[in-house]
């Protein structure tokens, strides 16, 4: 049985400089090959201060914060067992490469499903440059129980 | 300020997710988890092949917007992971749109591999690219 005294859990926001290779490594792994997203003159040309990041690349930074192996090891789940469930973005304003981005990670929610065998914890990720918020995701890990045990 | 197109279907073929594919994207998104590198693993997890990690999947699909209607519109994107690609997959990632309010267009959408396991379901919500950020003084 996870601890639901856990829902409302809130890491200490820090911050995360992104990183140009980084995002170039990231383009490269999902086949994005508009040069924007990792050549600084194109971007600049397009009307850009510098790249934008892909949407999706902010869950790339959680892990440098506070990672969902870690956000499990908090629970005592053991990472067997668990699947990624759902994703989701909200995007607010643009972020870009060397964006200081500041990133807090809450647990929103933990509850049952199937009698108790599948156990859903929902984690709500803020991101944030200079004191704006520019995206939120949110998470949804389910723990196959039989599996964990 | 012109009114976007929003097609009523857009699709996107990702080309086989080799071995280099996985392991950049380990690299670049900081799962390292062996299931998406090491066969031996993905074996005794009950999978033929690594598992393609489901946020690069999802990356594929967020290509499918951002390639027609550029970077930054995507004001929201949410997926379920409903099974799993394995290395040497495609990725099939289609979308329909089923509305537009306000200059905000959404869209239903799915992946599957070619043989027809699906992958994904999901929703999108489309709009102008921002504008960029302007610097603050």
């Amino acid at each position: 049985m996870i601890d639901r005294s856990r829902i409302g859990f809130r890491t200490v926001p820090t911050t995360v400089r992104v990183d140009a290779w980084r995002v170039k490594l990231f383009c490269q792994a999902i086949g994005e090959t508009d040069p924007v997203y990792f050549d600084e003159a194109v971007a600049r040309a397009a009307g850009h201060p510098a790249c934008p990041l892909p949407p999706t690349f902010l869950k790339a930074i959680e892990g440098e914060h506070f990672s969902s192996a870690a956000m499990l090891d908090l629970l005592a789940v053991p990472l067997r067992g668990v699947l990624h469930a759902e994703q989701a973005f909200r995007h607010i304003a643009p972020a870009y490469v060397g964006d200081p981005v500041e990133v807090s990670r809450t647990i929103s929610d933990i509850f049952d499903k199937k009698n108790g065998a599948l156990t859903f914890v929902v984690v709500d990720t803020d991101y944030r440059v200079e004191a704006r918020p520019v995206a939120s995701s949110r998470q949804t890990i389910l723990i196959r129980n039989a599996a964990a045990a | 300020m012109t009114e976007i197109a929003f097609p009523n279907e857009l699709a996107l073929s990702s080309g086989p997710i080799a071995a280099v594919e996985l392991a950049l994207f380990a690299a670049s998104s900081g799962d390292h988890n062996p299931l998406h590198l090491d066969a031996d693993v993905a074996r005794a997890a009950g999978f033929d092949r690594p598992v393609v990690h489901g946020m690069l999947t999802m990356a594929c699909v967020a290509r499918l917007f951002t390639r027609e209607f550029g970077a930054g519109c995507i004001r929201s994107l949410e997926t379920r992971f409903t099974g799993a690609a394995m290395r040497g997959d495609t990725l099939q990632i289609s979308a329909s749109r089923v509305g537009v309010e306000d200059g905000v267009a959404r869209y239903d959408l799915r992946a599957h591999t070619a043989a027809g396991v699906e992958l994904v379901t999901g929703h999108a919500s489309i709009a102008a690219p921002f504008m960029p950020r302007r610097p603050t003084a």
